[in-house]
Formats: C-alpha cells, structure tokens, sequence
C-alpha cells in the first residue's frame, strides 16, 4: 500500500526504560511486550490501549538488566508511563520498571540509553550486614548485589556485604543513565 | 535525546527534585522486604527521590552515612502491625520517643478508628487492606488529629483482576472522602523491594489514570519528607511544645 501523506501519518515519541531484575534472570522481547500490551489493556482498556500503541521497537535484557525503547502515539506519553509502571512481572520474573527518557526518534532514545546497561560481574559469597547472611552474591558494575541467602534473594549494595569495594564505582550514587 | 515536547506531557517529571519539597517514597526493607535500605536508597536516589522513609523497624542500618553517600534522606519510621488497639496502642507508645515517623497499619475497622484518634500516629497506612473501612467519621478525625491517610497504589501496580478492581474502588472512595474533609494524606506504592520502586513520574502518571490530580500526588509523595522535617524538630531538644523553643538568651537579658 501506499505510504500515508506525510501530515497523515501518526506521530511516535519512544519511551526509553530501564530493566531491571534478579541477577540471572533472562526474558525475551516476545513476554515482555506481551506484559506491556497486558498491562495497559487492564489499565487503559481495549480503546486507550489501541490509541497508545506500546510496541516494543527496541529490547536488550540478559542477566538481570537491560532497556527497551517503546514506541507511543504521541499526546499518549502519560497513559503509556502509566501503563508500563504496572508491569511488574515477566515470565513470572519480577521486574523493575522505569521510564528513563522520552525521545523523538528511535536512534536519539538508543544512543543515549540502550548503551552499556547494567550486567553483572564476579560471582562470590558475601556475608550480608549485621545478621550474618550468607549467600551468593552477584555483583553489578553500579554497585548493586544481588544475594541469593537462605531465607530468599536479597537485592544490596557493595559496602553492606564482607568484601566491599569489588564492583564498588567510585560513586555508585551516580545515575546509571548510561 | 529531544525530552518530549509533548503538549500532553507538560507535568516536567524531572523538576521534581528541583521543588522545595521533593517526593519520597516510604518502602519495607530486609527482612520485611527483599532489598537493603542501601540498595533500596540506591535506587530511590536513581529513580528521583529526594528521600526514603523506612517503614521496617528491624532492619538495620545508619541514616546519616546512607545520607552522605547517596543524597537521600532516608528516614527511620516504624510500622506498627497489631491485631487489636490496645497492642498498637502500647507499641505507638514505645516507639514514638525513637522514631521520626510512626505508622500503623489499619485493616480493621476498630485499627482505623484508633489511628485516626491518635495525635501520636502520624500515619494510618494501608486503610483498606484487609476488611477495613472508612468513612466520614474517621476523616473528620484524621483531619482533626492530623494523623495522614495513606493512598497505597501498591495493588494498582502489583495485582491483577478482581483484586484490582477492588483496591481501585477503595482508593475512589478514599479520595472523595479525605478531599471533602480535607484531611492530610500521603501518596505511596508501599515497595517492599527495589523491585517494586516506581519513580515519581510513573506514579503521578498513574495516579492520573486512575481519577487523582496530578499535584494531589505529587503533594502526598512530597508530604512524608515534611511530616519528617515536623517531627525531627520535635524530637529535637530545643522543642518544648508547638509554639514553644528553647532559644538562645541575649546576654542583656540577664
């Protein structure tokens, strides 16, 4: 078919999120794009899903962490926050979810923000704080880790466990917009 | 990166640390919940928050260092979980002298009652979990004890179905009940990972879906950081009573 009249054509704005999950967690584009379609039908509803579009265009998640660039009718960049804020599991995976960017164009949205996201370093046991958790821990290069104890997964930070400063950035306050 | 432009999307999400009173967001740490209050300070600050309340007594941690390293107030609070008043009303007492911030986790409706009626509660979280109701009786008394109602979005993020829907209807009613009387609030996801951290936009962007005004949430992610500045002042030893400090004398006045 032929292209639509360029001031026919539906306007985008790309949402860059952020991914998170437990170290080790993997998920494909295919469920996650399901979950998000999910999770705005509940919340929007067939119409306000239909006119927010949410299709993932763009998908990197391994080990733990990753991004996505979601494509949104523009005029619809609240709705879709909304929406993708729900999304809270993948493939039975929980997962944390953030709007990092809106952009104009795909490119602009994947070379600032799908860059070196997250992923995860050594693997070692770490003692965990005061009541001597004991685990195995994954360390991330911003200074997160992921501890597998006893009693369940503990998500932590380099300085809590028995041997800080492995991963340990400089700051890992920084924002990890990378 | 072009930041939108979007007429539709004028609410600036990221001005909000720039505003007098940022938002914070007031979560469960290990062992109530799955993350440390580092990890979960660590991504408050990354998510935008301009302060952390913790709402889990047990855990530990220093306030102070979390505070330098990661440029986010984090704030020590206590949820109490009781099944009758009596119980909280004895663990209210305990805990008032030690913490900022002491909660009580409603779902009866003789617990909401009693945290409402309390000027030593400054939270009365989660009201309508379990069987618990509220009504214009209770709201007058928030307003009149200044005890904040808590608005859980929690359910909103996390559950599916008729769960859902019911948790949706709850906080309806909620609003047009605490908006009528006007009675103090706080706005929350109540994470209990870092996981289940939303940042401030995402939750003010929901909000807006589902019937709020996008400055009512903004005004209660932003009030537990005031309710705390309150408080620490009062736990201060120049504070007496409201209205009445201990102040420095000049030497004349001798």
């Amino acid at each position: 078919m032929r292209h639509l009249p360029k001031h026919l054509r539906p306007r985008w704005r790309y949402l860059v999120v952020g991914l998170e999950s437990w170290a080790g967690a993997t998920f494909a584009r295919g469920p996650f794009q399901r979950e998000v379609w999910y999770a705005a039908q509940n919340l929007l509803g067939d119409p306000g899903s239909a006119d927010a579009d949410l299709t993932v265009v763009r998908f990197r998640f391994a080990d733990g962490a990753g991004a996505a660039v979601v494509r949104v009718r523009r005029g619809e960049v609240d709705r879709a926050r909304a929406a993708l804020a729900c999304v809270d599991e993948v493939d039975g995976r929980r997962v944390g979810v953030r709007v990092r960017a809106v952009s104009g164009t795909i490119r602009a949205g994947e070379e600032s923000y799908l860059g070196g996201a997250g992923g995860f370093g050594d693997e070692s046991t770490v003692v965990l704080g005061p009541d001597d958790e004991r685990g195995t821990g994954r360390r991330r290069a911003d200074g997160a880790v992921d501890a597998a104890t006893s009693t369940g997964r503990v998500g932590a930070t380099d300085a809590e466990t028995s041997v800080p400063g492995r991963s340990d950035p400089a700051n890992d306050a920084a924002s990890d917009d990378n | 990166m072009t930041d939108g432009g979007d007429a539709a999307g004028g609410d600036g999400p990221d001005d909000g640390s720039e505003r007098p009173d940022p938002p914070y967001e007031a979560a469960f740490a290990s062992p109530d919940g799955d993350a440390t209050v580092a990890r979960l300070a660590q991504t408050a600050r990354r998510y935008g928050y301009g302060g952390l309340v913790v709402r889990s007594r047990t855990a530990a941690f220093d306030a102070a260092a979390l505070r330098d390293r990661y440029g986010v107030d984090v704030v020590p609070a206590v949820e109490v979980v009781a099944d009758e008043p009596p119980s909280a009303s004895g663990a209210v007492g305990n805990f008032r002298p030690d913490y900022p911030l002491v909660l009580v986790r409603g779902g009866t409706d003789a617990l909401n009652r009693f945290a409402v009626e309390q000027d030593r509660v400054d939270v009365l979280a989660a009201p309508l979990s379990g069987d618990g109701g509220f009504n214009h009786v209770l709201a007058k008394a928030a307003a009149a004890h200044g005890t904040r109602v808590e608005f859980d979005l929690g359910p909103v993020l996390r559950e599916s179905g008729g769960s859902r829907v019911r948790a949706l209807k709850g906080l309806r009613k909620l609003r047009e009940i605490v908006g009528h009387y006007d009675a103090p609030y706080v706005v929350s996801a109540r994470p209990a990972s870092h996981l289940d951290v939303r940042a401030p936009s995402e939750l003010v962007a929901l909000g807006t879906e589902i019937g709020f005004d996008a400055d009512w949430v903004r005004a209660g992610l932003a009030e537990w950081g005031r309710l705390a500045a309150r408080n620490r002042e009062r736990l201060s030893a120049e504070f007496i009573s409201p209205g009445v400090r201990l102040g420095e004398c000049e030497e004349d006045d001798r």
